[in-house]
């Protein structure tokens, strides 16, 4: 943190801040305007596929889950690294997480939220979701609380509120900050949403509690969100799914994917908002070795199922683990393999860790190996599983490709406007660090 | 029959008899306001009939709900088929209910086609015939398909009065060649039938009787009963041919040869056989001459000319040889090469080489498709037409435009404006597209008749529910044309009850109600003896031994050949047959051309390349299917597709290869030439995605299809230490029993008096699909189309796989997959809201209203066999009447699969609580056991001990399909036992 030869002040932090406030420019709006269309493009298609049926998407029998689950694991993984660097690096003290701390918690909002939408998509008949919910009825009809499909309710619903909550209880001093340097109509609405914060001694107490305790109970979750989205696949008989190690490699997976798109957001936000000092190259030479981590236990995962394959001299799981580097996927296995495992190795060489360029490209590289980890997992285990004769391709249709760039417009949408409209920075642990060595100054 | 039966059968059988034909069709075909008093809304009458979709004339009985014919099944007393129907009848009843069924006469106008009412029509024939009957004789000519006598009869008395001919008997599988041998030979211009369950050893040269030969069904039961293990039969099957469709696909050994070589393969084995035999049992007449004649085929001959691998020929004689009684089949007898007729005569004096008294054929109840015309001479009755001899020309329900070769002038003559056409037909078929006057007629299932499949068996057909689209039966236009007053007044029905009276068939009135209830008058049949035979002497037969010609010469050669799905094209206009894939090629809504794979890969040709075919007469362009059952110099293409017209399931769907033969017939049997070559292939560049429904031609070394040598069978079998692998864990039955705490985790499930099983014998199936079609019938399946099959999503609860021997791909086992209802299974616990669920006699129950649509237990279930509703089938009107009102249509977005036919169990079980009892064992039968000519499929409860499948369970041949995940099938398969040849 040593290297800016003007050391940040307190006022330095709130002045630039409360900059990316200010009323946008036309090119924001423009942009906005753009996520809102792609939106309304996945709105369409998603439309269509409730009207004609989910033929309309290219899954078939036997590959019965296509891209919406793909992206449904997708967008589950990239919500896992917000809570892992605002909750777990919390509480092991890692403070070089500060800057990046609002910014990866609002991805896990998100990108959970979009997740969400996924298992609605997917559904043949999502006007009866509701049977999934236990609502009273005359027949008595109860969920199958032994379904996976249960477990993922709970789990994602969970995870959304928690991390929800998470997000805005650190947020509420920052917004406190907005409301007192605000005037007019934003003034009333951040009155609303700050709580009435004070910064009083008890509101400060409690506040760090409350942070702490959100911290503490998060911190399973991570584990447990991605974990239960596995046994989806892992608790069926499917050769491909049927694997003890899929909840640690899932959540490494997620972990992996989520690091990466932190940089994904980083970057450019750093760029256009003049966080350099903030958000120093630093820290993303922290998230970059982070990658390597979870990189190198992606590869052990991806080793190990082969092994296990191979040692357990089933035909059938020894044909599925033949086909993914073979077969008719094989261009998405070996992009998954390139991207997840061998890229990250470049972040040993400190050049590369430091160079934006370097970083952004490899963090979009490793978010598209790990949509084809899904992939690959997903579709290529079904598509040749135990009976030779219902073996079968998958491709998705232009519908799917529309309800995927509804989903990355949503999610981009959603943290465009967030980042004008709320602090995506937190003042508050920004100005703890630098309290910590005397900073205080402004 | 049980009483009950009987009664309800009796009641409605009168009530049919009282109510049958009205000339006014039915307004509404469902109407409680004035339903019959022994009619239950909601319980289903039986009414015995005839399938018409081949000559065989198989008995039928429809199911008639609500006044809707819904569903058919094979009538059980009837000798033909004893209850069991093929693909083709059950898909029958989308003959009735397709939408493009034509319902008013229509007369051609100026080039445009008018409605016009029957009446006119009428009156328009009988004024063109007497018209024509005033120029002279002769001058009014019919062609027909094959019909009852009755019918026939009335057709003579109608062109008599017109001073003509008698009708010709149009087929497009006569058996030219086959008839042409049982007189030259046996003195019989006709076609026995074949004591097929008594033979020890079967070979055939080509004969495809599992698939349309003669009477499919009714040899696919002689055949296992000759074969198969369970029912005792130690026979051996061996076929001889230049191609394997699914009936050399079922031959212990398929020897194949050159196209035409079949001929010199018999030869050969009759120079061996008159070696061997020194007997005086046959006759000098026969030895001398034969032996004459065949002296120049000694192996090495044989050998060269007929192509067959040297180690099959002997294993061949060896068989042949030391049978104890062997009987000989012919070649396919659809449609004649060069060498046919000389391979069946070979056929007919090997038979009376190794049986002198021929006891296995049966001269006395014989095909009666042997009435049928000769292609010649149709041929040459058709050309006094096109020489403008006749006025009027009356087409009854054929299709020669689509099914001769075009230059044979039917396309011509017909599209001329003499002579006046007129085309009985309830289609729009090629043939009625270019007549003069198109008059529909009701379909089989709503007319009354009577057919005789076999002489002696006299089957009745009658409606079996009202009139749906108001058309007249032909029988009474035809009474209207010929007759005046009383007979006119009672229509057809009358005339047929009379004429059956006077034949003998009935005595009386009350005879005939009899005989409508059971469906025809079997007592003609004879069992043994009857009619017998002496060989003929050799200058009668000599002669087409002598035709054959080498078969090397002709380079590649193009073949084409019947359809066990849409025989001669008739049936192209059935969704469910061109949705049920071929059995051999698994491809579902196309005509492929089939290449030897060698051949293809030499040539740089993949699966799916169209090729331009050409021959002297025509050209046409088809997809290739890369094949493991072919000569390498022979392409084979089924028959039945590639209408340009015959409705919306068949117009522009495939390729017809009748347009690329010669217009000829054979010179010595007079049938067509279904071989032509020389023939050229020409890539086109194009490539066409195959539809097929199988994801690989091979198991993968995986246990889902297994085999057992005979000789393993006998032998002591020492049982191996179970274990978890996919080879050594344990048969686990779905009971209580099956459990077991070192690998189950949860406790057994409580069934409730009932677990219902199935048990499916492999060395019986034959993998015709006729349970998979059945399986259609009763559950509403949807009819997703060529497009959909492309993209996988076909909907069939129950498909045959077809799997070749990784070893010998030669050798192919079909493995009839439906839902397995597994005690332990993957689908039940990963279902979010219980759709998926376990029932209390342990169905694995589907529950439509339930299901949310996430596919979940679609990718756990290791069978594949649940299918998802991509979308909302269409079953356009009036198609939808057929559905059966028991089973739920689905929707889109939900899944379905097989449910052992629950809405037959259930009803079983509202029988047995009002008797106060337990259902019995074989109460309950599914839509595929029914149907299964070879009794592959054994239903029951395996809670009770005494069942049959509980006993089979004991089979040393049981087991289950990937049993190793422990997921329990309720389906228990019994290997298919391998022959040592």
């Amino acid at each position: 943190m040593s290297e800016n030869a003007n050391p940040l002040t307190f006022g330095d932090i709130d002045r630039r801040v409360l900059a990316t406030l200010a009323p946008a420019s036309r090119g924001y709006w423009a942009a906005v305007g753009l996520l809102a269309f792609g939106v309304l493009i996945g709105a369409g298609c998603w439309a269509y596929q409730i009207a004609a049926g989910v033929g309309v998407a290219g899954m078939n029998n036997p590959v019965a889950w296509g891209t919406y689950l793909i992206n449904f694991v997708f967008w589950v993984g990239i919500a896992h690294s917000g809570t892992l660097i605002s909750a777990i690096l919390h509480l092991m003290r890692a403070s070089w997480r500060n800057p990046i701390v609002r910014a990866a918690e609002t991805m896990t909002v998100f990108a959970v939220c979009v997740a969400g939408l996924f298992p609605f998509i997917h559904l043949g008949r999502v006007w009866m979701v509701y049977y999934m919910l236990p609502i009273p009825n005359q027949r008595n009809l109860w969920q199958n609380f032994q379904s996976p499909l249960m477990f993922d309710v709970l789990a994602i619903s969970t995870y959304l509120t928690v991390s929800t909550l998470f997000w805005y209880t650190g947020m509420l001093p920052d917004l406190a900050v907005v409301r007192d340097r605000s005037t007019g109509k934003k003034k009333k609405i951040f009155t609303i949403i700050s709580l009435g914060w004070t910064g009083a001694q008890e509101q400060w107490r409690h506040y760090t509690r409350a942070y702490l305790f959100f911290a503490a109970l998060a911190t399973p979750l991570v584990i447990s969100v991605h974990s239960v989205a596995s046994w989806d696949f892992t608790l069926g008989v499917v050769p491909g799914w049927h694997s003890t190690i899929f909840a640690p490699y899932f959540v490494a997976g997620a972990i992996h994917s989520g690091l990466s798109m932190v940089l994904t957001l980083m970057i450019p936000m750093r760029r256009i908002f003049n966080y350099e000092k903030i958000i120093t190259i630093d820290v993303l030479e922290n998230v970059a070795k982070a990658i390597i981590f979870t990189g190198f236990i992606v590869a052990f995962a991806y080793g190990t199922e082969f092994f296990m394959a191979w040692y357990s001299q089933n035909p059938v799981e020894l044909e599925v683990f033949r086909n993914r580097p073979f077969g008719d996927y094989a261009a998405g296995f070996w992009i998954m393999a390139v991207c997840n495992t061998i890229l990250p190795v470049v972040f040993f060489f400190r050049f590369a860790r430091r160079s934006l360029s370097i970083l952004f490209m490899v963090s979009i590289l490793v978010n598209i190996g790990m949509w084809f980890e899904r992939f690959v997992i997903i579709v290529t285990s079904v598509s040749r599983d135990f009976i030779p004769h219902a073996w079968g391709l998958y491709a998705p249709t232009w519908v799917e490709f529309g309800i995927m760039i509804g989903s990355f417009s949503l999610f981009f949408f959603l943290f465009v406007l967030f980042v004008k409209h709320l602090p995506s920075v937190s003042m508050t642990e920004m100005k703890e660090m630098l309290g910590k060595r005397g900073g205080h100054g402004g | 029959m049980d009483r009950r039966t009987f009664l309800k059968i009796a009641a409605m059988g009168s009530l049919s008899f009282a109510s049958g034909c009205s000339s006014q069709p039915d307004k509404t075909l469902f109407s409680l306001v004035q339903a019959p008093d022994d009619m239950v809304t909601g319980r289903g009458t039986w009414f015995a009939s005839t399938c018409r979709e081949c000559p065989a004339g198989c008995g039928i009985v429809a199911k008639n709900r609500e006044g809707r014919a819904i569903k058919l099944e094979g009538n059980p007393l009837h000798p033909i088929n004893r209850g069991r129907l093929c693909m083709r009848g059950q898909a029958a009843l989308q003959g009735v209910y397709n939408p493009d069924r034509l319902s008013k006469p229509l007369i051609r106008e100026n080039g445009r086609l008018t409605p016009i009412s029957y009446e006119k029509a009428l009156s328009i024939i009988q004024d063109k015939g007497s018209d024509a009957a005033k120029k002279g004789q002769g001058r009014v000519a019919v062609f027909t398909e094959m019909v009852g006598p009755t019918l026939l009869s009335l057709f003579k008395a109608l062109l008599a009065q017109w001073h003509s001919e008698t009708p010709t008997l149009f087929e497009p599988f006569a058996y030219e060649s086959l008839k042409l041998a049982n007189s030259q030979v046996f003195g019989i211009d006709g076609l026995a039938s074949y004591r097929m369950e008594q033979a020890d050893l079967l070979v055939s040269f080509g004969a495809d009787f599992l698939e349309t030969w003669l009477s499919p069904v009714e040899y696919a039961r002689r055949f296992q009963q000759m074969r198969a293990f369970g029912s005792g039969g130690k026979g051996v099957y061996l076929h001889v041919g230049p191609y394997a469709g699914l009936t050399a696909a079922n031959a212990d050994r398929f020897m194949v040869c050159r196209c035409g070589g079949e001929a010199f393969v018999a030869f050969g084995l009759i120079r061996e056989v008159l070696e061997k035999i020194s007997d005086s049992s046959v006759s000098g007449d026969l030895v001398e001459p034969l032996k004459r004649i065949l002296d120049p085929f000694d192996r090495e001959e044989v050998l060269k000319l007929s192509g067959i691998r040297q180690s099959h020929y002997d294993l061949l004689i060896e068989r042949v040889l030391s049978a104890r009684r062997p009987l000989i089949l012919g070649t396919q007898g659809a449609g004649a090469g060069e060498n046919t007729p000389a391979t069946d005569v070979a056929s007919c004096l090997l038979n009376a080489l190794l049986d002198p008294d021929l006891t296995l054929i049966d001269f006395s109840n014989r095909h009666t498709v042997e009435r049928t015309a000769k292609r010649s001479d149709v041929l040459n009755r058709f050309k006094s037409v096109t020489d403008g001899k006749v006025d009027l020309l009356l087409l009854n329900n054929i299709d020669p435009v689509f099914s001769v070769p075009y230059n044979a002038g039917f396309r011509k003559t017909l599209g001329q404006d003499s002579p006046f056409v007129v085309c009985f037909s309830s289609f729009m078929s090629e043939t009625a597209a270019l007549s003069d006057l198109i008059v529909p007629i009701a379909h089989p299932l709503e007319s009354w008749d009577a057919y005789e499949g076999k002489t002696g068996v006299w089957s009745i057909l009658q409606p079996v529910m009202g009139n749906l689209v108001g058309t007249y039966t032909l029988g009474d236009l035809l009474v209207r044309l010929a007759f005046k007053g009383e007979t006119a007044q009672q229509g057809y029905r009358g005339y047929l009850a009379n004429d059956l009276i006077r034949r003998g068939m009935i005595k009386d009135e009350r005879d005939w109600i009899k005989t409508v209830q059971q469906g025809g008058a079997f007592d003609g049949l004879s069992s043994e003896g009857g009619l017998s035979s002496k060989v003929q002497p050799s200058w009668s037969w000599a002669g087409t031994l002598s035709s054959a010609i080498d078969p090397g010469a002709s380079g590649t050669i193009f073949a084409a050949v019947p359809s066990i799905r849409l025989f001669d094209g008739r049936g192209a206009n059935k969704p469910w047959l061109n949705e049920a894939p071929e059995p051999m090629t698994q491809v579902a809504w196309q005509t492929p051309v089939l290449m030897d794979s060698h051949t293809a890969a030499k040539n740089n040709i993949r699966q799916g390349d169209v090729l331009k075919i050409a021959s002297t007469w025509g050209e046409l362009e088809a997809p290739v299917y890369l094949s493991e059952f072919l000569h390498p110099d022979l392409l084979v293409m089924a028959v039945g597709q590639g209408h340009t017209a015959y409705g919306r399931y068949a117009k522009g769907f495939g390729t017809n290869a009748a347009g690329i033969f010669p217009p000829d017939t054979h010179p010595v049997c007079g049938g067509p030439l279904y071989r032509v070559a020389p023939i050229s292939l020409t890539p086109t560049g194009k490539w066409l995605k195959p539809a097929n429904t199988d994801g690989s031609r091979v198991q993968h070394h995986r246990k889902i299809a297994l085999t057992v040598p005979l000789k393993a069978l006998y032998e002591h079998q020492e049982k191996g230490h179970p274990g978890l692998g996919m080879w050594d864990f344990p048969l686990t039955l779905p009971l209580p029993e099956g459990y077991d705490p070192q690998r189950d985790f949860y406790p057994p499930h409580d069934h409730d008096g009932y677990r219902w099983a199935m048990v499916i014998d492999l060395d019986r199936c034959i993998g015709c699909g006729a349970c998979a079609v059945a399986c259609y019938a009763e559950n509403n399946i949807g009819v997703v189309g060529e497009k959909r099959i492309l993209q996988g999503r076909e909907m069939a609860w129950l498909r045959i796989e077809r799997y070749l021997d990784e070893a010998d791909p030669t050798r192919v086992i079909f493995l009839p997959m439906l839902c397995q209802h597994c005690d332990n299974a993957p689908c039940e616990s990963v279902c979010p809201v219980y759709a998926s669920h376990h029932s209390r006699e342990g169905l694995n129950n589907q529950i439509y209203n339930r299901c949310i649509g996430t596919r979940f237990c679609s990718q756990m279930c290791p069978y594949k066999v649940r299918r998802f509703n991509w979308f909302d089938w269409e079953w356009p009107a009036p198609l939808n009447f057929q559905l059966n009102p028991d089973v739920t249509v689905r929707s889109k977005g939900v899944t379905e699969k097989c449910s052992f036919c629950i809405q037959r169990i259930k009803a079983a079980h509202g029988k047995a609580k009002d008797e106060g009892r337990m259902i019995q064992d074989g109460e309950v039968i599914p839509a595929c056991a029914q149907t299964c000519p070879t009794d592959a499929f054994v239903f029951g409860n395996l809670m009770d001990k005494t069942s049959r499948i509980r006993k089979l369970m004991a089979d040393p041949r049981a087991y289950q399909v990937m049993g190793y995940l422990n997921t329990k099938p309720a389906v228990i398969y019994l290997k298919k036992v391998i022959r040592d040849v």
